[in-house]
């Protein structure tokens, strides 16, 4: 500030982005700076807008699932399977068991290989790049059973209308549990480096801090509203597939700075591994897919079906008018929210920490712009 | 003073986590000379394949995998002969606009089309990306694949047939002309048989049966094609 006596500093406006390292896509800030404390911070979205609700409107429902996986491309399964889910309430479709729990493993894992992006570059964002190459090399792992199983790493066009489209090969369930073993050991070293490193301590402690409040004003979901203190998870207050069946624990923490949303992050891992061990165990013989005729024609009506993702509450809102094209589309994503949230965080802190709470907040761009 | 004593014991700490990494082999692998085994499921390239004793395509032309398409990214070509049944003249496939979906592996009911664990195509020229059956073909003669079981195209239907009213049978009646070219939606842009490659098409819309799944009325096409 400019306290000092005699020290007269003008206001002026910074750019960051839209294409800079720590934006994590093409996100661009408009900041207004004093020294070095921010006043103001307005974020420019649209870069990344590839029209694709509006390109919805021109497929099948069948087409419309690899254009999901496009929408958030690190948690695509949940993308998957939220718009599977909005087209099964509108065709009354039937799920088969085996499918059901083929799902939670899909989704759970990869919410963890989401949390490990995340991981890895708000670390890289913070300074410290070990912990990058750590996320990375387990998110790996993932990623070759997404492609032993549906031949995709990041793309999948796994979960369909009616089930999945493949059945797991049988190398998969025990590379799975050999990946469980070995992960909780990983997320231990994952915290050593971290949790209580006096740096990054420094850097991410009572920085940003999101009351709860503000974050149900501005609909704020998943951990980043979980850390502010409001235990809310559609997982278990509203759930949709089999996720009553599993014994999870929720996580959440007080204040709502930075390190908590971590925390909190650390600690939905180990979670998300519970529920993939429980529903390997689990999990039955059976058919993977009921009957769905291609270019099936769902009843009109509209429908509105929600999951949580790794960033939040990710809806589709389905409008169709009986043919085999849906007449509108509309997802509905975390992220945007945690960007809308970021000039409340921001204001009185300094630039450096912007990347900071930008980090912690794990938006996304295509989430945003789509 | 017990905090830098804590501070520093929780550096020294998360170095040694790092540092148990000294000595440890190397994973990564040096790519033009080493390469990574493709599981069998891997989605990679669009190849045509071919029957194993007799060499030739086992495609039909039913049109399925095209009609699958979610981007328009395959074209096929047939004339027919005096019988009424269709002939391949030529299978293109669009790579700069293909998604890798595999939705046109899964219509395929004669294990024609599948999506083999090949990757290395990129090319310096967007053109050059636009493969034609002879190249198709040739690519997929040493993919490993399963004969399904129905073999007769004609006699006997898919269990399921797939979209009744939208079967071949349909797509006969309304496309008596020697070629039938995708409907490309949105901005895609696919080259049109006759035409060089180079030559972008003019806006005027191609040939397209009314059965096409992958155009919606005429209202959003002309919307998207603006």
């Amino acid at each position: 500030m400019s306290e000092a006596q005699g020290l007269h500093t003008k206001e002026f406006t910074l750019n960051v982005g839209p294409h800079h390292p720590s934006t994590h896509g093409v996100c661009r800030f408009v900041l207004q700076m004093e020294g070095e404390v921010i006043t103001s911070v307005t974020p420019v979205i649209g870069y990344l807008h590839r029209a694709l609700e509006k390109i919805c409107e021109n497929r099948t429902y069948e087409q419309i699932i690899p254009i999901t996986d496009r929408f958030e491309y690190c948690t695509a399964m949940s993308c998957n399977m939220g718009f599977s889910l909005a087209t099964e309430k509108l065709a009354g479709l039937e799920v088969p068991e085996r499918a059901e729990y083929l799902r939670v493993i899909m989704l759970e894992l990869n919410r963890i290989a989401s949390h490990l992006i995340w991981f890895g570059t708000t670390s890289l964002d913070l300074g410290a790049i070990t912990p990058f190459l750590y996320g990375f090399r387990e998110r790996e792992d993932i990623l070759d059973m997404f492609e032993m199983t549906c031949g995709q790493r990041l793309t999948f066009n796994y979960i369909r209308p009616g089930g999945v489209s493949k059945d797991i090969p049988k190398a998969f369930i025990p590379v799975c549990k050999k990946f469980l073993d070995a992960f909780s050991a990983k997320v231990d070293d994952y915290e050593r480096v971290l949790t209580e490193n006096p740096i990054f301590i420094a850097r991410n402690k009572d920085v940003g801090i999101l009351k709860p409040e503000t974050a149900i004003a501005y609909s704020v979901s998943g951990p980043s509203l979980r850390a502010s203190g409001v235990k809310y998870d559609l997982r278990r207050d509203d759930p949709y597939s089999i996720y009553d069946r599993f014994d999870f624990e929720i996580p959440t923490r007080e204040n709502g700075d930075c390190y908590d949303r971590y925390i909190v992050r650390i600690r939905e891992m180990r979670e998300s591994a519970k529920i993939v061990r429980q529903a390997i165990e689990q999990i039955p013989e059976g058919p993977i897919r009921s009957k769905v005729k291609m270019n099936f024609k769902p009843p009109a009506g509209e429908v509105y079906c929600r999951v949580e993702n790794s960033r939040g509450e990710m809806g589709f809102y389905i409008q169709s008018v009986g043919e085999k094209m849906p007449l509108r589309v509309k997802m509905r994503g975390g992220s945007y929210n945690q960007l809308q949230v970021m000039p409340v965080l921001c204001v009185g802190h300094k630039i450096a920490d912007l990347v900071a709470i930008m980090a912690s907040m794990d938006i996304i761009m295509p989430d945003v712009d789509r | 003073m017990k905090k830098l004593v804590d501070a520093i014991r929780n550096l020294v700490v998360g170095l040694f986590t790092t540092g148990k990494h000294l000595g440890r082999h190397a994973v990564t692998l040096q790519y033009p000379t080493q390469k990574w085994e493709m599981p069998e499921r891997s989605r990679g390239i669009v190849v045509l394949l071919s029957d194993k004793e007799s060499g030739e395509l086992n495609c039909t032309v039913c049109m399925l995998c095209m009609r699958a398409c979610p981007t328009g990214a395959i074209t096929i070509e047939f004339e027919k002969d005096e019988k009424g049944k269709r002939i391949l003249k030529d299978f293109i496939v669009d790579n700069g606009i293909c998604c890798f979906c595999g939705l046109c592996e899964e219509a395929c009911n004669f294990a024609a089309i599948k999506m083999a664990g090949k990757y290395e195509f990129s090319t310096e020229d967007r053109e050059t990306l636009i493969w034609h059956q002879d190249r198709l073909q040739e690519i997929g003669r040493g993919v490993p694949y399963e004969k399904p079981v129905r073999k007769k195209p004609a006699a006997k239907p898919a269990a399921e047939p797939p979209n009744a009213g939208d079967g071949p049978a349909a797509a006969e009646s309304a496309q008596p002309e020697v070629t039938a070219v995708a409907n490309p939606p949105g901005d895609a842009v696919i080259t049109k048989p006759g035409q060089p490659a180079e030559s972008r098409p003019a806006p005027e819309p191609p040939a397209r049966p009314d059965e096409n799944p992958i155009e919606g009325d005429d209202g959003k096409s002309a919307e998207d094609q603006k």
